[in-house]
Protein backbone atom coordinates (compact mmCIF):
# COMPACT_ATOMS: atom_id res chain seq x y z
CA UNK A 1 0.00 0.00 0.00
CA UNK A 2 1.12 3.32 -0.79
CA UNK A 3 1.58 6.18 2.60
CA UNK A 4 -0.01 9.72 1.85
CA UNK A 5 0.74 12.21 4.14
CA UNK A 6 -2.68 13.82 4.91
CA UNK A 7 -0.82 16.22 7.31
CA UNK A 8 1.05 17.74 4.18
CA UNK A 9 -1.42 17.81 1.62
CA UNK A 10 -3.78 19.67 4.13
CA UNK A 11 -0.91 21.96 5.05
CA UNK A 12 -0.64 21.46 9.07
CA UNK A 13 1.26 19.97 11.72
CA UNK A 14 0.55 16.43 12.94
CA UNK A 15 -0.17 17.59 16.27
CA UNK A 16 -2.67 20.05 14.89
CA UNK A 17 -6.40 20.73 16.33
CA UNK A 18 -9.30 19.84 14.95
CA UNK A 19 -10.28 23.26 14.77
CA UNK A 20 -7.25 24.36 12.58
CA UNK A 21 -7.51 21.37 10.28
CA UNK A 22 -10.62 22.18 9.21
CA UNK A 23 -9.75 25.73 8.66
CA UNK A 24 -6.80 24.52 6.54
CA UNK A 25 -9.15 22.63 4.56
CA UNK A 26 -11.94 25.36 4.28
CA UNK A 27 -9.48 28.03 3.02
CA UNK A 28 -7.70 25.05 0.58
CA UNK A 29 -11.42 23.89 -0.95
CA UNK A 30 -12.13 27.47 -1.38
CA UNK A 31 -8.94 27.75 -3.97
CA UNK A 32 -9.52 23.91 -5.66
CA UNK A 33 -13.05 23.33 -5.73
CA UNK A 34 -14.06 22.29 -9.04
CA UNK A 35 -17.20 24.57 -9.29
CA UNK A 36 -15.19 27.82 -8.15
CA UNK A 37 -11.67 27.61 -8.75
CA UNK A 38 -9.89 28.49 -12.48
CA UNK A 39 -6.78 27.01 -11.45
CA UNK A 40 -5.83 24.30 -14.11
CA UNK A 41 -5.01 21.50 -11.64
CA UNK A 42 -8.06 22.77 -8.81
CA UNK A 43 -9.99 19.03 -9.78
CA UNK A 44 -7.27 16.90 -8.81
CA UNK A 45 -5.97 18.91 -6.43
CA UNK A 46 -9.13 19.04 -4.47
CA UNK A 47 -9.44 15.63 -5.05
CA UNK A 48 -6.20 15.26 -2.58
CA UNK A 49 -7.75 17.77 -0.07
CA UNK A 50 -10.66 16.19 0.61
CA UNK A 51 -9.18 12.57 1.08
CA UNK A 52 -7.16 13.98 3.12
CA UNK A 53 -9.94 16.12 5.10
CA UNK A 54 -12.38 12.46 5.17
CA UNK A 55 -9.58 11.11 7.29
CA UNK A 56 -8.13 13.84 9.80
CA UNK A 57 -11.35 15.34 10.68
CA UNK A 58 -13.14 11.85 12.15
CA UNK A 59 -11.02 11.29 15.18
CA UNK A 60 -11.02 7.88 14.72
CA UNK A 61 -9.96 7.16 11.19
CA UNK A 62 -7.47 10.40 12.12
CA UNK A 63 -6.05 7.79 14.96
CA UNK A 64 -5.93 4.91 12.95
CA UNK A 65 -4.32 6.88 10.37
CA UNK A 66 -1.98 8.21 13.10
CA UNK A 67 -0.79 3.99 13.99
CA UNK A 68 0.84 3.99 10.35
CA UNK A 69 3.65 6.12 11.32
CA UNK A 70 5.48 8.51 9.19
CA UNK A 71 6.40 7.51 5.44
CA UNK A 72 7.49 9.25 2.59
CA UNK A 73 4.39 10.13 0.51
CA UNK A 74 4.02 7.59 -2.04
CA UNK A 75 6.18 4.98 -0.47
CA UNK A 76 5.05 1.61 0.02
CA UNK A 77 4.79 0.46 3.56
CA UNK A 78 2.79 -2.24 5.47
CA UNK A 79 0.21 -1.33 7.70
CA UNK A 80 0.61 -3.06 11.38
CA UNK A 81 -0.95 -5.82 12.98
CA UNK A 82 -3.90 -4.72 14.41
CA UNK A 83 -4.54 -2.99 10.95
CA UNK A 84 -5.62 -6.50 9.34
CA UNK A 85 -7.91 -7.46 11.79
CA UNK A 86 -9.25 -3.90 11.55
CA UNK A 87 -9.60 -3.87 8.25
CA UNK A 88 -9.79 -7.19 6.51
CA UNK A 89 -8.66 -10.38 8.15
CA UNK A 90 -5.46 -12.31 8.66
CA UNK A 91 -5.46 -13.33 4.79
CA UNK A 92 -5.87 -9.50 3.97
CA UNK A 93 -3.17 -8.58 0.89
CA UNK A 94 -3.30 -5.22 1.30
CA UNK A 95 -0.93 -4.18 -1.68
CA UNK A 96 -3.43 -2.98 -4.29
CA UNK A 97 -5.74 -1.27 -1.48
CA UNK A 98 -6.16 2.78 -1.44
CA UNK A 99 -5.53 4.17 1.49
CA UNK A 100 -8.81 6.70 0.69
CA UNK A 101 -10.89 3.51 0.32
CA UNK A 102 -10.04 1.30 3.30
CA UNK A 103 -11.00 4.53 5.31
CA UNK A 104 -14.50 5.63 3.27
CA UNK A 105 -15.09 1.23 4.35
CA UNK A 106 -13.86 1.68 8.22
CA UNK A 107 -16.90 4.32 8.04
CA UNK A 108 -19.19 1.64 6.53
CA UNK A 109 -18.02 -0.83 9.23
CA UNK A 110 -18.51 1.24 11.82
CA UNK A 111 -22.57 2.44 10.51
CA UNK A 112 -23.73 -0.87 11.92
CA UNK A 113 -23.83 -4.58 10.32
CA UNK A 114 -20.87 -6.77 10.37
CA UNK A 115 -19.06 -8.13 7.43
CA UNK A 116 -20.54 -10.65 5.48
CA UNK A 117 -24.34 -9.31 6.35
CA UNK A 118 -24.06 -5.30 4.58
CA UNK A 119 -27.06 -3.87 3.86
CA UNK A 120 -28.22 -3.09 0.66
CA UNK A 121 -26.52 0.13 -0.90
CA UNK A 122 -26.29 2.04 -4.18
CA UNK A 123 -23.32 1.70 -5.77
CA UNK A 124 -21.06 5.30 -6.00
CA UNK A 125 -21.53 7.60 -8.95
CA UNK A 126 -18.14 7.56 -10.47
CA UNK A 127 -17.21 11.07 -12.47
CA UNK A 128 -14.76 11.03 -15.58
CA UNK A 129 -13.46 13.91 -17.65
CA UNK A 130 -13.80 13.52 -21.44
CA UNK A 131 -11.57 15.76 -24.08
CA UNK A 132 -13.37 15.58 -27.42
CA UNK A 133 -12.45 17.27 -31.03
CA UNK A 134 -14.95 19.72 -32.32
CA UNK A 135 -15.45 17.13 -34.68
CA UNK A 136 -16.33 14.47 -32.01
CA UNK A 137 -18.70 16.69 -30.50
CA UNK A 138 -20.71 17.89 -34.26
CA UNK A 139 -21.15 13.67 -35.30
CA UNK A 140 -21.20 11.89 -31.93
CA UNK A 141 -18.41 10.12 -30.99
CA UNK A 142 -17.45 6.27 -29.41
CA UNK A 143 -14.49 6.73 -26.65
CA UNK A 144 -13.11 4.24 -24.27
CA UNK A 145 -12.41 4.92 -21.19
CA UNK A 146 -10.02 3.46 -18.30
CA UNK A 147 -11.95 3.84 -15.04
CA UNK A 148 -10.68 2.66 -11.64
CA UNK A 149 -13.32 1.10 -10.20
CA UNK A 150 -13.79 0.08 -6.59
CA UNK A 151 -14.92 -3.68 -5.85
CA UNK A 152 -14.90 -5.75 -2.38
CA UNK A 153 -13.47 -8.78 -1.66
CA UNK A 154 -15.21 -11.59 0.18
CA UNK A 155 -13.90 -10.06 3.48
CA UNK A 156 -15.72 -6.92 2.24
CA UNK A 157 -12.36 -5.05 2.08
CA UNK A 158 -12.09 -2.57 -0.86
CA UNK A 159 -9.67 -2.90 -3.99
CA UNK A 160 -9.00 -1.10 -6.80
CA UNK A 161 -9.45 -2.53 -10.25
CA UNK A 162 -8.97 -1.15 -13.45
CA UNK A 163 -12.16 -1.30 -15.85
CA UNK A 164 -12.49 -0.44 -19.59
CA UNK A 165 -15.84 1.11 -20.42
CA UNK A 166 -16.85 2.03 -24.03
CA UNK A 167 -19.18 4.59 -24.57
CA UNK A 168 -21.73 6.19 -27.36
CA UNK A 169 -21.21 9.60 -26.94
CA UNK A 170 -24.06 11.58 -28.43
CA UNK A 171 -23.90 14.02 -31.11
CA UNK A 172 -24.02 17.61 -30.32
CA UNK A 173 -22.60 17.74 -26.82
CA UNK A 174 -21.24 21.24 -25.95
CA UNK A 175 -18.35 22.27 -23.82
CA UNK A 176 -18.74 21.82 -19.80
CA UNK A 177 -22.11 19.47 -20.64
CA UNK A 178 -22.42 16.37 -18.20
CA UNK A 179 -23.59 13.34 -19.61
CA UNK A 180 -24.79 10.25 -17.82
CA UNK A 181 -23.94 6.84 -18.57
CA UNK A 182 -26.77 4.43 -16.33
CA UNK A 183 -25.28 1.58 -14.32
CA UNK A 184 -21.34 2.43 -14.84
CA UNK A 185 -20.69 3.91 -11.50
CA UNK A 186 -19.58 1.47 -8.75
CA UNK A 187 -21.20 -1.83 -8.05
CA UNK A 188 -24.58 -1.76 -5.37
CA UNK A 189 -23.90 -4.03 -2.67
CA UNK A 190 -26.63 -6.78 -1.68
CA UNK A 191 -28.71 -6.06 -4.27
CA UNK A 192 -28.64 -2.95 -4.47
CA UNK A 193 -28.60 -0.59 -7.99
CA UNK A 194 -25.17 -0.11 -9.23
CA UNK A 195 -23.68 3.96 -9.35
CA UNK A 196 -24.12 5.57 -12.68
CA UNK A 197 -20.89 7.31 -14.37
CA UNK A 198 -20.94 11.21 -15.15
CA UNK A 199 -19.55 12.55 -18.15
CA UNK A 200 -17.65 15.74 -17.85
CA UNK A 201 -17.02 16.95 -21.42
CA UNK A 202 -14.79 19.79 -22.60
CA UNK A 203 -14.68 20.03 -25.97
CA UNK A 204 -11.53 21.91 -27.87
CA UNK A 205 -12.21 24.97 -29.98
CA UNK A 206 -12.33 24.62 -33.53
CA UNK A 207 -10.04 27.50 -35.74
CA UNK A 208 -13.57 27.95 -37.97
CA UNK A 209 -16.46 27.83 -35.89
CA UNK A 210 -17.54 29.70 -33.05
CA UNK A 211 -20.25 27.68 -30.71
CA UNK A 212 -22.69 29.33 -28.46
CA UNK A 213 -25.25 26.92 -27.49
CA UNK A 214 -26.62 24.57 -30.07
CA UNK A 215 -25.43 27.40 -32.45
CA UNK A 216 -22.11 28.07 -34.46
CA UNK A 217 -20.87 31.05 -36.06
CA UNK A 218 -17.68 31.74 -38.58
CA UNK A 219 -16.61 34.63 -40.17
CA UNK A 220 -17.05 35.03 -44.20
CA UNK A 221 -14.45 37.35 -45.27
CA UNK A 222 -15.68 39.03 -48.76
CA UNK A 223 -13.86 41.75 -50.99
CA UNK A 224 -15.79 44.98 -51.05
CA UNK A 225 -17.43 44.18 -54.89
CA UNK A 226 -18.67 40.26 -53.72
CA UNK A 227 -19.98 42.14 -50.77
CA UNK A 228 -21.26 45.27 -52.91
CA UNK A 229 -22.39 42.92 -56.24
CA UNK A 230 -23.46 39.60 -54.47
CA UNK A 231 -21.88 36.54 -55.08
CA UNK A 232 -21.94 33.11 -54.29
CA UNK A 233 -19.35 31.25 -51.94
CA UNK A 234 -18.16 27.72 -51.39
CA UNK A 235 -19.06 27.73 -47.57
CA UNK A 236 -17.23 25.29 -45.09
CA UNK A 237 -19.74 23.56 -42.47
CA UNK A 238 -18.66 20.67 -40.11
CA UNK A 239 -21.42 18.75 -41.86
CA UNK A 240 -19.76 19.60 -45.77
CA UNK A 241 -19.32 22.52 -47.81
CA UNK A 242 -22.29 24.43 -49.08
CA UNK A 243 -22.87 26.83 -51.68
CA UNK A 244 -24.05 29.84 -49.88
CA UNK A 245 -25.79 33.00 -51.82
CA UNK A 246 -24.81 36.06 -50.71
CA UNK A 247 -27.03 39.06 -51.49
CA UNK A 248 -25.78 42.10 -53.35
CA UNK A 249 -25.26 45.04 -50.87
CA UNK A 250 -24.38 42.71 -47.88
CA UNK A 251 -22.84 44.67 -44.68
CA UNK A 252 -19.45 44.05 -42.48
CA UNK A 253 -21.12 42.15 -39.49
CA UNK A 254 -23.99 41.07 -41.38
CA UNK A 255 -25.10 37.37 -40.30
CA UNK A 256 -26.09 35.16 -42.84
CA UNK A 257 -28.16 31.93 -41.20
CA UNK A 258 -28.12 28.58 -42.67
CA UNK A 259 -31.09 26.97 -40.73
CA UNK A 260 -30.25 23.19 -39.28
CA UNK A 261 -26.14 23.38 -39.82
CA UNK A 262 -25.36 23.91 -36.10
CA UNK A 263 -25.10 21.02 -33.54
CA UNK A 264 -28.05 19.10 -32.83
CA UNK A 265 -29.82 18.99 -29.82
CA UNK A 266 -30.87 16.34 -27.74
CA UNK A 267 -34.68 15.91 -28.67
CA UNK A 268 -35.16 19.22 -30.53
CA UNK A 269 -34.50 20.55 -33.99
CA UNK A 270 -30.37 21.55 -34.40
CA UNK A 271 -28.92 24.86 -34.15
CA UNK A 272 -28.08 27.24 -36.99
CA UNK A 273 -25.13 28.42 -38.35
CA UNK A 274 -24.62 32.01 -38.84
CA UNK A 275 -21.72 33.39 -41.52
CA UNK A 276 -20.93 36.86 -40.31
CA UNK A 277 -20.02 39.21 -43.19
CA UNK A 278 -16.90 40.51 -42.78
CA UNK A 279 -15.48 42.92 -45.88
CA UNK A 280 -11.28 42.56 -46.66
CA UNK A 281 -9.64 45.16 -48.68
CA UNK A 282 -7.03 44.11 -50.85
CA UNK A 283 -3.69 45.37 -49.15
CA UNK A 284 -2.03 46.00 -52.29
CA UNK A 285 -3.51 47.60 -55.29
CA UNK A 286 -1.63 47.69 -58.93
CA UNK A 287 -1.98 50.49 -61.23
CA UNK A 288 -5.56 49.45 -62.82
CA UNK A 289 -6.73 48.03 -59.91
CA UNK A 290 -6.07 51.58 -58.17
CA UNK A 291 -7.42 53.50 -61.39
CA UNK A 292 -10.60 51.31 -61.43
CA UNK A 293 -11.22 52.20 -57.58
CA UNK A 294 -10.53 55.99 -58.22
CA UNK A 295 -13.22 56.02 -60.95
CA UNK A 296 -15.62 54.12 -58.81
CA UNK A 297 -14.98 56.96 -55.83
CA UNK A 298 -15.67 59.48 -58.59
CA UNK A 299 -18.73 58.42 -60.01
CA UNK A 300 -19.94 56.81 -56.46
CA UNK A 301 -22.31 59.39 -54.23
CA UNK A 302 -22.24 57.14 -51.43
CA UNK A 303 -21.27 58.23 -47.73
CA UNK A 304 -21.01 55.54 -45.19
CA UNK A 305 -20.91 58.20 -42.37
CA UNK A 306 -23.99 60.20 -42.89
CA UNK A 307 -24.86 60.03 -39.24
CA UNK A 308 -21.52 61.94 -38.03
CA UNK A 309 -22.73 65.04 -39.82
CA UNK A 310 -24.95 66.42 -37.14
CA UNK A 311 -22.55 66.08 -34.82
CA UNK A 312 -19.46 67.99 -36.94
CA UNK A 313 -22.09 70.59 -38.38
CA UNK A 314 -22.64 71.73 -34.89
CA UNK A 315 -19.04 71.93 -34.24
CA UNK A 316 -18.14 73.97 -37.21
CA UNK B 1 -11.09 -8.29 -25.48
CA UNK B 2 -14.68 -7.40 -26.46
CA UNK B 3 -16.27 -3.96 -24.39
CA UNK B 4 -20.07 -3.94 -24.56
CA UNK B 5 -20.83 -0.15 -25.58
CA UNK B 6 -22.64 1.62 -23.34
CA UNK B 7 -24.94 5.11 -24.04
CA UNK B 8 -24.20 8.70 -22.47
CA UNK B 9 -26.97 10.49 -22.18
CA UNK B 10 -27.70 14.41 -21.82
CA UNK B 11 -28.77 14.50 -18.61
CA UNK B 12 -32.53 16.38 -19.36
CA UNK B 13 -33.17 13.60 -22.07
CA UNK B 14 -34.97 11.67 -19.15
CA UNK B 15 -37.96 14.94 -19.95
CA UNK B 16 -39.10 14.20 -15.78
CA UNK B 17 -37.62 13.27 -12.66
CA UNK B 18 -39.96 11.91 -9.43
CA UNK B 19 -38.76 13.01 -6.04
CA UNK B 20 -37.57 9.27 -5.13
CA UNK B 21 -35.42 9.68 -8.60
CA UNK B 22 -34.07 12.60 -7.68
CA UNK B 23 -32.82 11.32 -4.10
CA UNK B 24 -31.58 8.26 -5.40
CA UNK B 25 -29.73 9.82 -8.46
CA UNK B 26 -28.30 13.32 -6.31
CA UNK B 27 -27.00 11.34 -3.35
CA UNK B 28 -28.90 14.15 -0.94
CA UNK B 29 -31.53 12.71 1.87
CA UNK B 30 -34.94 13.28 1.20
CA UNK B 31 -34.87 16.48 4.55
CA UNK B 32 -32.14 18.42 2.32
CA UNK B 33 -33.71 17.80 -0.84
CA UNK B 34 -36.95 19.29 0.85
CA UNK B 35 -35.42 22.01 2.14
CA UNK B 36 -33.97 23.09 -1.51
CA UNK B 37 -37.56 23.29 -2.70
CA UNK B 38 -38.23 25.36 0.65
CA UNK B 39 -35.77 27.89 -0.25
CA UNK B 40 -36.52 27.75 -3.98
CA UNK B 41 -33.37 26.13 -5.22
CA UNK B 42 -35.41 23.31 -6.87
CA UNK B 43 -38.75 23.86 -7.88
CA UNK B 44 -41.50 20.92 -8.85
CA UNK B 45 -44.08 21.53 -11.22
CA UNK B 46 -46.81 21.47 -8.97
CA UNK B 47 -45.23 21.90 -4.76
CA UNK B 48 -49.27 21.28 -3.99
CA UNK B 49 -49.37 17.79 -5.45
CA UNK B 50 -49.00 14.71 -3.16
CA UNK B 51 -45.74 13.81 -5.10
CA UNK B 52 -43.79 16.29 -6.39
CA UNK B 53 -42.09 15.75 -9.69
CA UNK B 54 -39.44 17.79 -11.75
CA UNK B 55 -37.77 18.84 -14.82
CA UNK B 56 -34.65 16.39 -15.64
CA UNK B 57 -32.40 19.39 -15.47
CA UNK B 58 -32.74 19.60 -11.30
CA UNK B 59 -30.67 16.56 -11.11
CA UNK B 60 -27.59 19.06 -12.18
CA UNK B 61 -29.08 21.54 -9.69
CA UNK B 62 -29.23 18.77 -7.28
CA UNK B 63 -26.00 17.76 -8.08
CA UNK B 64 -24.43 20.99 -7.85
CA UNK B 65 -25.71 21.00 -4.08
CA UNK B 66 -25.18 17.99 -3.05
CA UNK B 67 -21.16 18.61 -3.62
CA UNK B 68 -21.85 22.63 -2.07
CA UNK B 69 -23.52 21.00 1.01
CA UNK B 70 -20.85 17.94 1.41
CA UNK B 71 -17.40 19.44 0.27
CA UNK B 72 -18.13 23.14 1.70
CA UNK B 73 -19.83 21.61 4.91
CA UNK B 74 -23.09 24.43 4.25
CA UNK B 75 -26.60 23.79 5.22
CA UNK B 76 -29.72 23.62 2.66
CA UNK B 77 -30.30 27.57 2.91
CA UNK B 78 -26.44 28.78 2.20
CA UNK B 79 -26.75 26.17 -0.50
CA UNK B 80 -29.94 27.84 -2.32
CA UNK B 81 -27.92 31.12 -1.82
CA UNK B 82 -25.02 29.75 -3.75
CA UNK B 83 -26.98 27.98 -6.49
CA UNK B 84 -28.75 31.15 -7.10
CA UNK B 85 -24.88 32.95 -7.90
CA UNK B 86 -23.67 30.00 -9.81
CA UNK B 87 -27.07 30.02 -12.04
CA UNK B 88 -26.37 34.07 -13.04
CA UNK B 89 -22.52 33.28 -13.24
CA UNK B 90 -23.50 30.06 -15.83
CA UNK B 91 -26.07 32.36 -17.22
CA UNK B 92 -23.62 35.21 -18.00
CA UNK B 93 -20.64 32.86 -19.20
CA UNK B 94 -23.53 31.82 -21.68
CA UNK B 95 -24.17 35.13 -22.78
CA UNK B 96 -20.14 36.24 -22.83
CA UNK B 97 -20.13 33.07 -25.39
CA UNK B 98 -22.65 33.99 -27.47
CA UNK B 99 -21.68 37.67 -27.60
CA UNK B 100 -17.91 36.54 -28.78
CA UNK B 101 -18.86 33.72 -30.55
CA UNK B 102 -21.44 36.64 -33.12
CA UNK B 103 -18.41 39.36 -32.97
CA UNK B 104 -16.22 39.19 -35.65
CA UNK B 105 -12.87 37.61 -34.59
CA UNK B 106 -10.65 39.42 -37.16
CA UNK B 107 -8.46 36.48 -38.12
Amino acid sequence: MKYKDYYATLGVDRTASAEDIKKSYRKLARKYHPDVSKEPDAEERFKEVAEAYETLKDPEKRAAYDQLGRHAAGQDFRPPPDWEQRFGGAQTIFEDIDLADLFAGLAGHRRGAPRGERAARSGPDYEAAVRLSFEQAFHGAEIELDLSALEYDDQGVPHRVPRQVKVRIPKGVVDGQQLRVPGKGGKGMNGARDGDLYLDIRVEAHPLYRVSGQDLYLDLPLAPWEAALGTTVHLPTPAGTVALKVPPGTRAGQQLRLTGRGLARSGGTPGDLYAIAQIVVPGVLDERQRALFKELAEASNFNPRTHFEAETNREH
Amino acid sequence: MNIEICEAFHIDERGELSFAQLIEYSGLPEGELRELVAYGALAPHDPTAASWSFDASALTVARTAQRLCHDFELDANAVSLLLTYVERIRNLEDELRALRAGVVSGR
